[in-house]
């Protein structure tokens, strides 16, 4: 089964559209419930750019990829962080760094930078997919964006996964994604590193009373 | 053969961690000891066959071992021998006091034997993506080996080093993807993705000339920032004082010892295609640039440090920043000293912090001003922490003191005399700060609080074996390598040198 090229393109820039659209809402979000739901839309939307270019073009590493990504990253992760999110007494991240108008400005103007900056390399290299590459640096930024500026360990892993997004999708959009055993491995350690996150924010709870990292500055020198 | 060979290195370990995590706190330690014994046997035999008859390659071209693979192999899993070893004191103490429950013994080490076999798998894949995995893979263990003892600090530790390690191996993987994608012109478009020989180092390295430098600039730079949190080069440290003094100190032994080093051996792969597609001249100076920094944010907190393990801790940033120097300096001297330095440093680092975990445990307090005295009060770990710390200082006779020397002198030889003599300056002086210190812990006073605990319980002759042997080799090494280990050193720098095996 194969669709027809330009059905492929518009698909995979309307999921590059969506996905850019997520990572600003989840840069300004205060709520972290809805943050974990917002993220594990743009993973399954990352997975579901890979599944159409995948069937596209008749790649089968991609299509595996892509179903994978959407089940892991979109389906199990969540529920993991939603799982803790439920013992948790925090479902606000009252203290962020900068108010959330601050944020969004700032959101906006990573997505114009990246635009302009993916603007020289894929006319360089002759990236196929050329609304992706942006939409994947923005995301990376976006990432970086929400771990700076966040303090409870569950927006923490959120921004991780942010940053995530943006790192397979810069992989799909330079080079139609990595070879299937890398992939499959590199999935594999992002479940385990949130699983990992996930017992020690339930440790941080045993031990701190919340999962704010504001309780984390013993350690210093 | 030789595919055994490479499956017991990672099998047996991972096998043993499996068996040892349902163990009780008896048997555990057995059981990790004999995985791993099987995989350092298997490791040691692999690396006699590529120092004797050249590079291995097997699994259809999965698993290639160079001389430089062979030598990491060994020195990963030398360095978890001598932590596993150092072990069950540490359990016994921490299951003595309270600090673990029953049960924790078993799951402590099956997760060392995990990290060991992480770490030993990483110079044998021939695959960029794969080392990435692995050592992805290797963060996340030993994340949880740091916040094994569940104090608040632990945690804290374990939660920065988890989330600056996830966030700088990011930008170790976006690194290798823009080689994957340097790549897209001269492998084909059609085999992309399909076969994973596409991301092997070695194909990378032998077409280097031909990848698209734009994206090979941008790929070190990546990677530099990726492998470089990992291998804690400065700015991207800040993790490590905190991850490597918390954690059960067998495992700061193995994260100093072996960890860093690793980490290394993936920047220098990404240093060694980046050089043949660029030019030496690019990455070589960014590699000085970050190990100067490394070494200059080091040394006031070595100089004004008061905690023992974070003072080790601080002398890893040292010593990797000068190893991260040595592979920008290159020439055959400088890589000399980096192939004996890492080695030494590896030896010396898992000695001190074993003896330094001993007597922490001992006084109750790793406050440097109240561990004086510690050669009379408890004379085998005192004297090992006194002269692995006097070797980590730099002084001779010691296989340290002749790699800073080879290095040094090597920086001048290949037209970097400046960096060579600001480094200099700062290792004289890093000297100096160590040393206050550790004659403090040696013969200093023992501080206001005096103890009126139990005199601490003579130490077996093993642990006094195990403190007393990797010293010796460091120290002989000062003074005379036997000639085959000289020939295979030689083999290191020839593959470093860009000359392939």
């Amino acid at each position: 089964m194969t669709f027809d090229p330009r059905t492929v393109a518009e698909v995979v820039d309307a999921c590059a559209a969506v996905i850019v659209v997520l990572g600003v809402l989840l840069a300004a979000t205060r709520s972290i419930g809805r943050s974990i739901w917002m993220v594990a839309l743009q993973s399954a939307f990352v997975g579901l750019a890979a599944l159409t270019v995948g069937l596209g073009t008749g790649t089968t590493h991609l299509v595996f990829g892509g179903l994978l990504a959407i089940g892991a990253k979109g389906i199990v992760v969540p529920l993991v962080l939603g799982l803790i999110l439920r013992r948790s007494s925090v479902r606000v991240e009252r203290h962020l760094l900068v108010g959330p108008r601050v944020l969004l400005v700032a959101a906006v103007a990573i997505v114009f930078a990246s635009a302009s900056a993916a603007d020289d390399v894929s006319s360089a290299a002759g990236v196929a997919a050329s609304r992706v590459l942006p939409a994947a640096i923005s995301q990376v930024l976006m990432g970086l964006l929400i771990v700076m500026t966040r303090r409870k360990a569950l927006s923490l892993v959120v921004g991780l996964l942010v940053f995530e997004n943006g790192i397979a999708l810069t992989a799909f959009s330079l080079s139609y994604g990595m070879p299937l055993v890398v992939e499959l491995g590199i999935l594999f350690d992002v479940l385990i590193a949130v699983v990992v996150a996930w017992i020690y924010a339930r440790r941080m709870l045993d031990v701190f009373g919340s999962t704010s990292t504001d309780e984390l500055r013993s350690l210093r020198g | 053969m030789i595919e055994l060979l490479v499956l017991l290195v990672i099998g047996a370990p991972a096998a043993a961690g499996v068996a040892a995590w349902f163990a009780d706190a008896r048997r555990a330690p057995w059981l990790a000891a004999a995985g791993l014994g099987a995989s350092i046997v298997a490791g040691i035999v692999l690396a006699v066959l590529v120092f004797a008859s050249g590079p291995i390659r097997a699994f259809d071209g999965l698993v290639a071992i160079d001389a430089f693979g062979a030598y990491m192999l060994v020195l990963v899993l030398v360095v978890a021998g001598i932590a596993l070893a150092g072990s069950p004191a540490h359990i016994a103490h921490e299951m003595h006091t309270g600090g673990l429950r029953p049960h924790d013994a078993g799951r402590y080490y099956a997760l060392l034997v995990w990290f060991a076999a992480g770490l030993a798998a990483v110079p044998l894949l021939d695959n960029l993506g794969l080392v990435w995995v692995g050592i992805e893979a290797t963060t996340i263990v030993s994340a949880l080996l740091v916040g094994f003892s569940r104090t608040p600090q632990a945690i804290e530790a374990a939660w920065k080093y988890l989330i600056l390690g996830s966030i700088g191996i990011g930008f170790a993987l976006l690194g290798t993807l823009l080689v994957y994608a340097s790549s897209v012109g001269v492998l084909g478009e059609g085999v992309l993705g399909e076969t994973h020989d596409a991301l092997a180092w070695t194909r990378l390295v032998s077409i280097a000339p031909a990848l698209d430098p734009a994206f090979v600039r941008l790929a070190f730079i990546f990677a530099l920032a990726g492998y470089g949190t990992k291998a804690g080069l400065a700015p991207f440290h800040t993790w490590l004082p905190d991850a490597h003094s918390q954690a059960p100190s067998p495992i700061s032994a193995m994260l100093s010892g072996a960890a860093l080093a690793v980490s290394l051996y993936a920047l220098a792969r990404f240093h060694l295609i980046a050089t043949g597609t660029l030019g030496p001249a690019f990455s070589s100076t960014l590699l000085v640039v970050f190990g100067l920094f490394s070494l200059a944010v080091a040394l006031p907190f070595i100089v004004a440090q008061s905690d023992l393990k974070r003072l080790l801790a601080y002398s890893s940033i040292e010593h990797l920043g000068l190893a991260a120097l040595a592979l920008g300096f290159g020439g055959h001297l400088a890589l000399l000293g980096f192939t004996l330095h890492l080695a030494s440093h590896g030896l010396a680092k898992s000695t001190a912090f074993l003896s330094a975990g001993q007597l922490v445990a001992e006084r109750g307090t790793r406050r440097i001003g109240r561990l004086g005295g510690s050669l009379a009060r408890s004379p085998a770990d005192g004297r090992a922490l006194l002269v692995a710390a006097l070797v980590l200082a730099g002084l001779p006779p010691s296989g340290i003191f002749v790699a800073e020397l080879a290095i040094l002198f090597g920086g001048v030889a290949t037209g970097w005399g400046l960096a060579a003599g600001l480094a200099a300056l700062i290792l004289a002086l890093a000297v100096a700060g160590l040393l206050f210190h550790v004659v403090r812990i040696a013969v200093g006073p023992a501080g206001r609080r005096v103890e009126s605990g139990p005199a601490s319980p003579r130490p077996s002759i093993a642990h006094a074996f195990l403190l007393t042997v990797p010293l010796t080799v460091v120290v002989v090494a000062g003074l005379w390598t036997p000639s085959p280990l000289a020939a295979a050193f030689d083999q290191v720098v020839r593959v470093l040198g860009g000359g392939g095996g």
